[in-house]
């Protein structure tokens, strides 16, 4: 009895364990290095004291078209960076797959759309998007000045792949800014990311 | 028929007995899959999206909702979607109005329908297509009968009630956090000793993809399942359905039965902290201030607590505080106090030192509130402010406080003859120890009055540290205290004051008056919690006590028979009458009252679910105890222009009752940053909410309407 009770503790604090590893927020957001499609090393922690936004993209999926060939993303990506704010874009889909772009393909992508973000991070293992629970693309998070995760879900508050929904819809990570900006709280801290799911590396 | 590489879809109609009233009519989207796509079920999982069908259907023909047959959990490495493979077919009730009248000439109705899906394998393409039926209204369509029975045997079937006729409670308990303990009831013997598949109708509550352990318990299925750490919905009531575990992309016709449960979750939702971000320019200001201050201790990271916040903050409790005196239930305690002031008007020094007992008796007691307080968090009780007036038992005690203080103000009785000797002499010689105990006294009276004034400085308390938390409990108290003090300092304000006389126990007498009327209004609380048999059940105690009350401060032998026989009824109706009011009856009478005249009972989400489909959303967050909450609802809420207003802009008005504990107002409350009521919203589709001030005027509500 007293065994079984044990293993009991002992894998409920395995889950536990396992549960603390997804981020959460209103918990440190975990940190990372990556490589951006130029070469060069970006570490999360090199940005504390700034707000920053994570971006989980891959522009074979429709919904991520979506947001950029409409122009919404890369015009929330530029009303962003103007506020000093740093936008981290990050492709998690792993080499094998058939939406993986070079990060020259990747980068030039992205400039054709007018999209300019801080830096296009390369994550073809994986790990950073599953350390973050990242499940869609698009789906995006904000991390404050303190290292702390405020924001985690969708783009927006309408899920299609309808581009003539973005008007109609809530722009979370801009309203999200805003208010983080403000010193206030984010009042919609987590909603639901949609889109295609993201093509990690089994 | 809309064909593309990877589904091909079909519109299909079952109308045995053509079109006509009171006769059955499915219509239903046929969508068979290339192998390996899916497309999804109505809670797609970590990705997707549900299959959307927009209907263009004659007058009189009103299509339901998707009635979705089982589906399956399909994996996709970390990852978990609900969807379907091979062919399936989405079936939609119609029903046909008596007004249905096609024209004489009309052999058929034309059926549209719109339908976008969202077809994947790992890759994911959005598709559309726009169907056309024409429906025979007169003759028989039933050449897919066979499909739609199939469709209506996948359908999810409730699980089944007990030998009692009553489908047995079906549970998701949320434990530590991260946790749904999940026990079903009802399910049919054949599935007992099987793995079970589970999928959540509610999406982004429940991790997807994470394995979980289950079990049975005789004829009880019961399972732990993984929180999402990503949560964004807080249901109270959850569907799910239940399945017999297939394996991965599983070949073959489907045998599989789904059973559907409705779990009642019980716990409080873990709260997703809400970090007030601090702004970068803020936050170079704090670190300059830091780098001044050498030495000092750097501010919290991440509490966003700031020397500069935390002073402001202590204002504002001291502002509150001295607001208190003014509140309608601290007033006849400041009359009590102006009695025992006057008695000392003579000597400066006695009045002083009676001025500090008090500021102490108030301060430390709130001390003590605070520490309570932090002391009840700790222990992780959903708790506010003002939540002693949640409990009936409570409340039920401090109206019996109450009568006593009224009937002893009324002179029915006398402490002396009552309290043990050394207590009555320890207020009548020693008058620091007597204005100590006022001040108690005051912290005491003064408990229900903060919430709504403290609500925001409370709030914002609840998330700092133990002991800037006391800090602000303190700065609280002295609010309270200081009109007090300062009149024993300074003579002027004493000298003010009326000189003692006859007119002093005429005062006294009168002061019984608004003692009972605090009675009153506690017996309306209660009612309001336990019914009209628990608010009876009070006054007849209350009478009880009287007599008890009454019976002991007789003379002689009068006394000794009286207090037996009164002593021993108030054990009679102890016995008989207590379980009335501690009893909270389970029909919830106060929302019942509330959803009068256009407002709508309060639920989590619920706002959120509004305020998606673009209709701004205005919540009152309000108790039966709380004066100001009554208040704003009597005068600002029922103004015909600002009520005119709200109607103008369409806003859906919703009302959050906290007369009894409710760990999910609890838990809105907090993260609105408040804890106590009345706090008034505006949710606005597109924008953050705002939150008006406590004590709502015309003018702020009918503005802020404009703004939406």
């Amino acid at each position: 009895m007293k065994l079984l009770r044990r293993t009991l503790i002992a894998t409920a604090a395995l889950v536990a364990l396992g549960a603390q590893a997804a981020a959460t927020v209103g918990q440190p957001a975990p940190d990372f290095t990556l490589k951006d499609t130029s070469g060069k090393t970006v570490r999360l922690s090199d940005f504390k004291g700034k707000h920053v936004v994570l971006e989980w993209t891959n522009p074979g999926c429709p919904f991520v078209r979506k947001h950029y060939d409409s122009g919404n993303m890369p015009a929330t990506q530029k009303e962003a960076t103007g506020k000093g704010v740093v936008w981290l874009s990050i492709n998690s889909t792993e080499k094998a797959s058939s939406d993986y772009l070079e990060p020259a393909k990747l980068i030039a992508w992205k400039q054709e759309r007018k999209s300019a973000p801080t830096a296009v991070l390369m994550d073809e293992e994986g790990t950073v998007g599953k350390s973050y629970g990242a499940r869609t693309t698009p789906h995006l998070y904000i991390v404050n000045p303190q290292g702390l995760l405020v924001y985690a879900g969708g783009i927006d508050s309408i899920p299609s792949a309808r581009p003539a929904d973005i008007e109609k819809a809530t722009n979370y990570v801009k309203v999200g800014l805003a208010e983080a900006l403000a010193g206030k709280p984010i009042s919609t801290a987590t909603t639901a990311p949609y889109g295609c799911s993201i093509k990690y590396k089994s | 028929m809309v064909t593309t590489p990877y589904v091909r879809a079909e519109l299909l109609a079952h109308a045995p007995q053509g079109v006509a009233p009171g006769q059955p009519l499915w219509l239903g989207l046929s969508i068979t899959h290339q192998p390996e796509w899916h497309t999804y079920w109505k809670n797609p999982g970590d990705s997707g999206l549900p299959t959307d069908l927009a209907w263009t259907l004659p007058a009189g023909l009103d299509a339901g909702e998707i009635a979705w047959p089982l589906p399956k959990k399909i994996p996709i490495g970390t990852l978990a979607n609900y969807g379907y493979e091979g062919t399936v077919l989405l079936p939609v009730p119609v029903t046909v109005a008596s007004t249905f009248a096609p024209g004489p000439l009309a052999k058929d109705a034309t059926i549209k329908l719109r339908a976008s899906w969202l077809v994947c394998r790992k890759e994911c393409i959005p598709e559309e297509g726009e169907f056309t039926l024409q429906l025979p209204i007169q003759s028989t369509t039933a050449l897919n009968g066979a499909a739609f029975e199939a469709a209506a045997k996948a359908q999810p079937q409730p699980v089944l009630a007990g030998t009692n006729g009553i489908v047995p409670d079906s549970q998701a308990q949320i434990a530590d956090g991260n946790l749904l303990n999940v026990s079903v009831q009802g399910l049919p013997v054949a599935l007992r000793g099987r793995a079970l598949d589970l999928f959540p109708e509610t999406a982004e509550v429940i991790d997807n993809a994470a394995s979980w352990k289950q079990s049975w318990n005789g004829s009880v299925w019961t399972a732990q399942i993984p929180l999402s750490a990503q949560r964004s919905a807080s249901p109270s009531l959850m569907p799910v359905v239940l399945a017999e575990q297939s394996p991965a992309h599983a070949t073959g016709p489907d045998t599989r039965t789904g059973y559907r449960a409705e779990l009642k979750v019980l716990g409080a939702w873990p709260q997703v902290a809400s970090v007030a971000s601090v702004s970068p320019a803020l936050e170079a200001a704090l670190k300059a201030n830091a780098a001044q201050a050498s030495g000092a201790a750097a501010p919290a990271m991440g509490s966003g607590a700031s020397s500069l916040t935390l002073t402001a903050a202590l204002l504002g409790a001291l502002l509150g505080g001295l607001i208190l005196n003014l509140m309608p239930c601290v007033f006849p305690v400041l009359a009590i106090k102006v009695v025992g002031f006057t008695q000392h008007a003579q000597d400066r020094r006695a009045h002083r030192v009676s001025g500090i007992a008090y500021t102490a008796g108030v301060v430390l007691s709130f001390i003590a509130l605070g520490a309570l307080m932090l002391g009840l968090r700790a222990a992780g009780e959903a708790i506010g402010w003002g939540f002693q007036l949640q409990s009936p038992a409570v409340v039920a005690s401090l109206a019996a406080l109450f009568t006593l203080i009224a009937l002893n103000l009324a002179g029915v009785f006398e402490f002396g003859h009552f309290l043990p000797s050394s207590v009555a002499s320890l207020q009548a010689r020693h008058p620091v120890a007597d204005s100590f105990l006022t001040g108690v006294l005051a912290v005491a009276v003064a408990s229900p009055c903060t919430a709504p004034f403290m609500g925001a400085s409370m709030g914002l308390t609840a998330t700092l540290p133990a002991p800037q938390a006391l800090a602000m409990f303190a700065a609280l108290g002295l609010g309270l205290a200081l009109p007090y003090l300062a009149a024993s300092f300074v003579p002027a304000v004493a000298r003010a004051l009326p000189r003692p006389g006859a007119w002093m126990d005429t005062f006294r007498k009168l002061m019984a008056f608004p003692m009972l009327a605090t009675v009153v209004w506690l017996v309306w609380v209660l009612g309001q919690q336990s019914g009209i048999d628990g608010a009876g059940a009070l006054l007849i105690l209350l009478v009880g006590l009287s007599l008890v009350v009454w019976a002991l401060s007789l003379a002689g032998r009068a006394r000794m028979w009286m207090a037996t026989v009164s002593l021993a009824t108030m054990a009679l109706l102890v016995w008989a009458f207590v379980p009335h009011i501690t009893h909270v009856p389970t029909s919830q009478g106060a929302t019942q009252a509330s959803s009068a005249s256009g407002w709508q009972p309060w639920a989590p989400g619920a706002a959120e679910q509004i305020v998606a489909t673009g209709r701004p959303v205005f919540v009152d967050f309000t108790a039966a105890w709380c004066v100001t909450c009554q208040y704003n609802k009597k005068t600002t809420l029922a103004d015909a222009d600002v009520l005119a207003d709200l109607q103008a802009k369409n806003v859906a008005l919703l009302r959050a009752d906290w007369t009894r504990r409710d760990p999910a107002i609890t838990a809105a409350l907090t993260q609105l940053g408040r804890s106590g009521v009345p706090v008034y919203v505006f949710y606005r589709p597109g924008k953050p909410p705002v939150v008006l001030t406590e004590v709502l005027s015309v003018d702020e509500v009918r503005a802020t309407i404009a703004q939406l």
